[in-house]
Order: structure tokens, then C-alpha cells, then sequence
């Protein structure tokens, strides 16, 4: 019977192809450290930082784990023990996330929470953040925000009648930090709202055809556009301060590995990202480049080993 | 024209990473025919021996054929974890089917006459399998093979969704840029043009393997049909 003989040659391959690894192709080896990041410029940007500065202080074989889906999947990855580190973790996403808990508005708070509820339920290390965040953000041009004298997001109220607002498809039903909640929290309703995809606000503010969106505060074109975020004076939005996680596994196997991943802790601010992101997503750079390019403006390379 | 120049400017800046995905590409693809070559040329030769057991393997083959590639690397994944490993066990079940298939029509399309002629001058089974058979039916394997080599190439590129790399990394990224023609374009088209090479060098291979071009060749051209 043929399944006598099938049978046992696909296990065989199974076995060997998963426990080991083909030459070329980098895997499973002892001395390699995994990181998976997301699909964004943003995520594949801070995962080459990491793996650059490994690579140089380190004689460890680095493999990327690119493009997966969302946090819990990067989540995921790391539980199941298929990547050792995971390139940029949000602090308001993963509280609601992969810890299941409300959101907390002070960022030192919920970053706190998150470190010591990560080292205890996951035995893992969320490291300090780089230094930026990616959250929501009331962006306008700067004429416009010349015009009206607008700095925070309360000085919108007085135009908020006539004023056309254009935000994400999904803002508009998420709880906690969606329109609901803005409205609870600021007391004012946008009438003119223009739900749309993500991606399609920072033209339809540079076309004229709406005068504020909801826009992502890491995004390029924020910069490359010109425009002006407005501060939320309030505090609606939780923090989503950006943040690379390691098991302490691979830290316990390779103990030189914490002070090179601290090395990326507070060095950039959202400004610096917005820049970086614009140079993949505007400019077509690759981020493996820009990483390069960023760590070498800023001599991380000539530190001794 | 600024589409060519933005792809020529990404070539420039980038061309040893695009490099690393093309060859990381082509070795999934080569592991994973590799694989079903050391798998299915055996297979086949059973089945072309004991004809009852083709019926049961070939429609097998048939149905790992019939898996949409993003499914079948989901389930893998369930399984064998992210990663270049998982892609290649499945460019290694996507490549049996055209291994199989051929050597077994290979092996079964030797004309019967020369089976016995060898028979008759004394040979072994494994004399005649070795001297007769796979001589004639190579160029037959080969277009097998062929056929293997450009579905993985295919496949491999959707790699990228479980972590492997390879020259879909580079089209996913393109998808993600504003105006990212030309990124997709960078790791489209290296993946055709390794499509296309690895099939003109073995359809170059199978012609010069064909037994009536054999210049010691002592069978016609048209004993092989494939």
C-alpha cells in the first residue's frame, strides 16, 4: 500500500527540515537570534536597527521574521517560541491586547504596568521605549492651523460645526479611544465626519477636500506633507509609546544582548521616525538601509566591540 | 518613464539585498525540487514496477497538487512554525506530483523490445533499469523536473507570509509605500526572470539528455514519447 511508504517519508522530511536547518537558509541553529516585525516601513525599520547592531557587537547569526499581520500575531510568535525578539510594540495596544486590561493615560504608568506584567505572565522583556510613538492624532495644515490659531485639539471646538473631518473607517466604533469616547471626553461632535481608509487622509487634507484628519503621528507624510499635529490637551488618547521585546531566554543565553538592545532606548523621537518613515514609504528606500544609514549618522558603529 | 527610473535608482541603491532575496528565493526553490527529486524519481520507478500501487500514488500527488499555496503554507505553518523550513516542505509536496508523473511515464514509454534485448544479453533488473531505462526516460524526468522548478519559483514567493524572506519581502514592501510601483516591480520581475532562466537551462538540459541526440546513441528519437 502506497500509504505504507508515503507515510513515513513525509515524516522523516518533517522531522529533519524541522529540526535542523539547510545551508543558505539560515533557521533553527543554535547561535541565531530571530526578529519578527510587522509589515510596516516603521516595523521592518527598528527590526534592521536591531539586527545591524547585533550583527556588529555580536558574532550571532540574525534572522528577519518579516510581515506578520498584527501585535497579537508578533505576540503570538514570541509565546510559541518562533522569534526571540519582536521589532516595535505598542504601549496602549498591547495593555488592551495581549494583556487584556483598560487603558492607562499616563505613559510612565502604562508603561510600568506593562513591564511588570509582561515580565511576570510572559517571561519577557519589554525594554524602555525608543523614544517615539505611533498613535492617533488631529493633524491640519499649518495654513489652516495659522488661520484658525490652532495648537490643541480643544481649539477646534469653536469650528467644529463647519469644519470637515475625515478619520479611519475603524475610529468610528472603537471603544475607549473612538468618536464615543472623544466626544465624552472633549464635549464636542464633528457633523461633517468623512470615515475613509487610513491611508487616503494625508491626501485628502493636502487636496483641500477635508480640513482635519486622524491621522497616525509616526506617519512620513505627516512631515513630507507639512502638516500640523494638534496637541490633545486632554489626554483622550492612550499613550502608544513604541518599544522592542525579548524573551528572557535568549537574554539568559546570550547575556551581552541586553545593553546592545538598550543601546536603542530614547534615541528616537517622533520627529526622527516621521523622517525615517517618510524615506521607505515616500522615497522608496529600503529600511534595511535606512537603519544602516541612521545607526552610522549616529556612530553606533564606532564604539569599541 | 520616472517608473524605469525609480526602478533602476532601487536596483542601484539596493542591489546586494535584492541579490540575498533572489538567491534565498532560488535555494527554497532548489531544496524543495531537490527534495521531491529524491522522493519522487524513486516513487516513480516503484509505481512504473508495480503497476497497482500508480493509481493510489498519482492521484495523492494530484491532490497536494489541487492545495491553494497560501493554504497549504497556513496549515504547514500550523505545524512546522514560521519560517524558510516550512516553505520548503511545501515547494518539496508542490514538486512530487511533475516527478512522479514523468518518471513514470518516462519508465513506462521504454519500448518493450529493448526491455527484452536487455533481458536476453543477461542483464540484472537493476542492469537494465540503470543501462535501458533511465537513460531513456531522462530526458522525460527532466521535463518533470522543469515543470517542478518553475511552480516552486511560483510558490516560493508567497514565502514571505510566514516569515521566510525571498523576493516577495521586496513586493509586499511595495505594496505598503505610497507610489510603490516600482518596488513591486523590483521583486516582480527578478521572480520571472528566474522563472524563465531555470526553464530555458532545463529545457537546454532535457534536449541534450534526449536519447536520439546522444552521440553514441544507438535508439531513435521517436521510441521516447512523452
Amino acid at each position: 500500500m502506497p500509504k505504507r511508504i508515503i507515510g513515513p517519508i513525509i515524516l522523516a522530511m518533517t522531522l529533519i527540515l524541522g529540526g535542523c536547518s539547510l545551508p543558505g537558509l539560515g533557521g533553527a541553529s543554535g547561535d541565531s537570534v530571530r526578529i519578527g516585525t510587522l509589515t510596516t516601513s516603521e516595523s521592518q525599520t527598528m527590526g534592521h536597527m536591531i539586527r545591524l547592531l547585533i550583527e556588529h557587537y555580536t558574532d550571532l547569526d540574525v534572522e528577519m521574521v518579516n510581515n506578520l499581520g498584527t501585535a497579537i500575531v508578533q505576540h503570538q510568535a514570541m509565546l510559541e517560541d518562533q522569534v526571540d525578539i519582536t521589532s516595535t510594540r505598542y504601549t496602549g495596544t498591547d495593555l488592551a491586547g495581549a494583556l487584556g486590561m483598560d487603558p492607562v493615560k499616563d505613559p510612565d504608568e502604562a508603561m510600568n504596568i506593562i513591564q511588570t506584567e509582561f515580565t511576570k505572565r510572559f517571561d519577557q522583556t519589554w525594554f524602555d521605549s525608543y523614544g517615539f510613538e505611533n498613535s492617533y492624532a488631529f493633524t491640519v495644515t499649518k495654513e489652516f492651523a495659522e488661520e484658525h490659531q490652532l495648537e490643541k485639539v480643544s481649539d477646534l471646538e469653536a469650528l467644529a460645526g463647519d469644519i470637515r473631518f475625515g478619520v479611519d473607517n475603524s475610529w468610528i466604533q472603537r471603544e475607549g479611544d473612538g468618536y464615543a469616547g472623544f466626544i465624552d471626553v472633549y464635549g464636542f461632535e464633528f457633523p461633517k465626519i468623512y470615515p475613509m481608509q487610513i491611508g487616503l487622509v494625508y491626501q485628502a487634507l493636502a487636496n483641500d477636500e477635508m480640513d482635519v484628519v486622524l491621522a497616525y503621528t509616526s506617519d512620513g507624510r505627516i512631515a513630507a506633507d507639512d502638516l500640523q499635529i494638534l496637541e490633545d490637551d486632554r489626554q483622550f488618547f492612550p499613550p502608544y509609546d513604541t518599544s522592542l521585546v525579548a524573551t528572557n531566554e535568549i537574554l539568559e543565553k546570550h547575556p551581552e544582548l541586553e545593553s546592545i538592545l538598550q543601546k536603542l532606548s530614547n534615541t528616537i523621537d517622533t520627529e526622527e521616525m516621521q523622517q525615517l518613515n517618510y524615506e521607505a514609504d515616500g522615497k522608496l528606500q529600503e529600511p534595511a538601509s535606512i537603519a544602516r544609514n541612521f545607526l552610522e549618522e549616529h556612530h553606533y558603529f564606532e564604539e569599541a566591540k | 518613464m520616472q517608473l524605469i527610473q525609480d526602478l533602476l535608482v532601487y536596483y542601484a541603491d539596493n542591489a546586494s539585498y535584492v541579490w540575498e532575496q533572489f538567491y534565498r528565493q532560488f535555494l527554497m526553490s532548489a531544496y524543495g525540487v531537490l527534495f521531491g527529486a529524491i522522493v519522487g524519481i524513486p516513487l516513480g520507478i516503484l509505481i512504473a514496477r508495480y503497476h497497482k500501487l500508480s493509481p493510489w500514488v498519482l492521484s495523492l500527488a494530484n491532490v497536494i497538487q489541487t492545495i491553494p499555496a497560501l493554504a497549504m503554507l497556513s496549515v504547514l505553518m500550523l505545524v512546522m512554525g514560521l519560517g524558510a523550513n516550512t516553505v520548503v516542505f511545501s515547494l518539496f509536496l508542490y514538486s512530487l506530483l511533475p516527478i512522479i508523473k514523468n518518471t513514470y511515464t518516462g519508465i513506462n514509454n521504454v519500448d518493450h523490445a529493448l526491455l527484452e534485448s536487455g533481458k536476453a544479453m543477461g542483464m540484472t533488473k537493476f542492469q537494465v533499469l540503470r543501462m535501458v531505462e533511465l537513460p531513456l526516460a531522462l530526458s522525460v524526468i527532466m521535463a518533470g523536473l522543469r515543470t517542478a522548478v518553475v511552480v516552486t519559483i511560483g510558490v516560493a514567493t508567497i514565502g514571505t507570509f510566514i516569515g521566510a524572506g525571498g523576493l516577495g519581502d521586496i513586493i509586499i514592501r511595495g505594496t505598503n509605500a505610497t507610489d510603490g510601483t516600482a518596488i513591486i516591480l523590483a521583486g516582480a520581475i527578478p521572480t520571472a526572470l528566474m522563472a524563465i532562466i531555470a526553464d530555458a537551462l532545463f529545457g537546454w538540459l532535457e534536449r541534450k539528455l534526449a536519447p536520439g541526440k546522444k552521440k553514441k546513441g544507438i535508439f531513435s528519437r521517436d521510441e521516447v514519447t512523452v
